[in-house]
């Protein structure tokens, strides 16, 4: 079942102020996520992952388009009661101290102050911030406030919680923890749509996801799909003679990098095999074979790299 | 419950911002030059010989007193609430800050009027304290329980209100606080006083009746403090009121002032 679907989704933005020029954030954005999946947006910067989150929990208005939360249209505010959220730079008042934060973003969900209290304390512990929880978040480092801001986001046990760049400024254990925590809100069957630059965590965690360029789409599906496009064999070897070079290139498609290096590319383990046959019967020693894996990242460079 | 978490909210930014203990302070400032004022010779002279003259005199000093606070309190809740105050919707529309308060389950019209509703309430207990502090003085001092005096509170609130939607406009337009004071000080002190005397200024210099026409229609759109607090004093003094006119053309100007903020906050992309 799907929980997010939009149709055709745009969003112009005027540039500046009494100009008519406009900037295409979103254009005919068109995509689903479906219930208990973790779910990723990546993108360069001002490709629009922010725009969309915003027009998903109605904070910025859609130019055109449909969006369906819950199966439901946007056009109340009731759906946010199932819904949380952590925005990117968020900024809480600075008066308040992480129990008084809670509190307050708790209560404005609709919650009662018994339920609040209950979960704050569950909250707090889990994202390790209970002995901050009487300092004042003006005193807060920026990965204690991003902690903060993920319990905050998971006061009202949502049904589906929105991540803008959920680990921006937390140290790499800290970011380890909050994987942990999302497959365990996954694991109880919560929906997470995420932001994220780090390539590799959204690999981590990600059951699907969906690149977006200029405000389009450029492509989605689930992580190991999209990233497990052909396995590519890095040889570094004795060095090889003109004739042989010729023959790796004709016979098995290689690139060679160097004297003694070159690519292999072939998702066949025989293939590769009869390359080494071919390689040990010319005499050529074989220092080392690595199987590199098309990773997110690679994928997304050569993706957006070919966009632009 | 969800908007009075949001009304409540605005209390605790005044306590934070230390808004309520300025207020505080000041508002015991002026109770204490009161009670030393009514303690000095001279005034406890004069008690007495008004009290000589019988309870007339008594009630006549009481009300002198009182509307001396009136315009002093208006003084007060002008320059400070307003200054006060008016930091509460920039701050709220802060990048980060506005985006979470919007994915809560509130309707923007909600937001602005709780905004709205805090604000009001702020300046209304702050009043409470004052005039209740000073009412209570004069009373026992003077053994005259005044009780139209208290209808103060309610008058200078509602003055605050109409001043109040006007700095939330001008606070969601421009996101500034130095405009939203800069203009609510200009309205404030310079162009409803001017409106007020009008007649007696401007119209015995210009007599160019397109003038006047403007400078009146100005006047009747535009809220009117200073024939607000003429009404309160008449009510105390237990004068005739001529006209409640003023008191609901600027409740007029309020509705439409909110009414528009209502409108541009609901169209605008955070
Ligand atoms: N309030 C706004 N007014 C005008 N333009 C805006 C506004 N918000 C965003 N934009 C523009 O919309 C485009 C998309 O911005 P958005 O914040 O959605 O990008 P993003 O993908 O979240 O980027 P990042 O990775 O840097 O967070 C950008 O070109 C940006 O300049
Ligand atoms: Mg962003």
């Amino acid at each position: 079942m799907s929980i997010i679907t939009t149709k055709n989704l745009s969003k112009e933005y005027s540039s500046k102020s009494f100009s008519k020029e406009k900037i295409l954030a979103l254009n005919n954005f068109s995509f689903e996520v479906e219930s208990g999946e973790i779910f990723g947006i990546l993108g360069p910067n001002g490709a629009g992952k922010t725009t969309l989150i915003k027009i998903l929990l109605g904070i910025t208005h859609r130019t055109k388009g449909e969006v369906k939360i819950f199966d439901n249209e946007i056009n109340t505010e009731a759906y946010k009661m199932k819904v949380g959220y952590l925005p990117e730079n968020h900024k809480f008042p600075n008066y308040l101290n992480g129990e008084q934060v809670m509190e307050f973003y708790g209560k404005m969900s609709g919650m009662s102050s018994a339920d609040v209290g209950k979960k704050t304390n569950d909250l707090l512990k889990l994202v390790d911030m209970e002995k901050w929880r009487k300092t004042k978040i003006k005193k807060y480092s920026k990965g204690m406030l991003q902690r903060l801001g993920l319990a905050q986001a998971m006061i009202n046990d949502p049904e589906l919680i929105f991540l803008d760049e959920p680990t921006d400024g937390v140290d790499p254990i800290g970011r380890k923890e909050i994987r942990d925590i999302l497959e365990n809100l996954k694991d109880r069957g919560k929906t997470i749509f995420l932001n994220s630059h780090l390539l590799s965590e959204v690999e981590l965690i990600c059951d699907r996801v969906a690149i977006m360029h200029k405000g389009s789409l450029v492509k989605s599906g689930r992580v190991d799909e999209i990233t497990h496009i052909s396995d590519n064999y890095i040889i570094n070897c004795s060095d090889v003679s003109e004739v042989i070079m010729n023959r790796l290139m004709m016979n098995f498609k290689a690139t060679i990098l160097s004297i003694n290096e070159f690519h292999f590319k072939t998702d066949n383990i025989d293939e590769l095999n009869r390359l080494i046959d071919f390689m040990r019967q010319n005499n050529i020693l074989i220092r080392g074979i690595q199987r590199e894996k098309n990773t997110l990242e690679n994928m997304f460079i050569n993706l957006i790299g070919s966009q632009n | 419950m969800i908007f009075l978490t949001l009304v409540l909210s605005t209390f605790r930014e005044a306590v934070a911002k230390k808004i309520f203990l300025g207020f505080f302070a000041i508002s015991t400032l002026v109770i204490l030059i009161f009670l030393f004022l009514i303690n000095v010779e001279s005034v406890e002279g004069m008690v007495d010989m008004m009290g000589a003259a019988g309870d007339e005199g008594i009630r006549k000093l009481v009300i002198g007193f009182e509307v001396a606070m009136i315009d002093i309190s208006y003084l007060l809740i002008i320059t400070f609430c307003l200054i006060s105050v008016s930091s509460f919707i920039p701050s709220m529309l802060e990048k980060g800050n506005i985006d979470l308060l919007l994915s809560k389950p509130i309707s923007r019209t909600n937001i602005i009027l709780a905004k709205f509703t805090g604000g009001v309430m702020l300046v209304f207990f702050s009043l409470v304290y004052l005039i209740g502090f000073v009412w209570i003085i004069l009373s026992s001092k003077s053994g005259f329980w005044h009780f139209p005096f208290l209808y103060t509170i309610l008058w200078l609130t509602l003055s605050f209100a109409i001043i109040y939607s006007l700095i939330i406009f001008i606070g969601l337009v421009s996101q500034s606080t130095i405009l939203s004071i800069l203009v609510s000080f200009f309205l404030v002190f310079i162009v409803c006083p001017i409106l007020y005397v009008r007649e007696a200024t401007i119209f015995s210099l210009v007599e160019n009746n397109v003038v006047q026409f403007i400078i009146n229609f100005f006047y009747y759109i535009l809220p009117k403090p200073n024939d607000i607090n003429k009404i309160t004093t008449d009510i105390i003094t237990g004068e005739e009121v001529n006209s409640y006119m003023p008191v609901f053309s600027s409740i007029l100007f309020m509705l439409a002032v909110l009414s528009a903020s209502v409108f541009y906050f609901k169209k605008k992309d955070y």
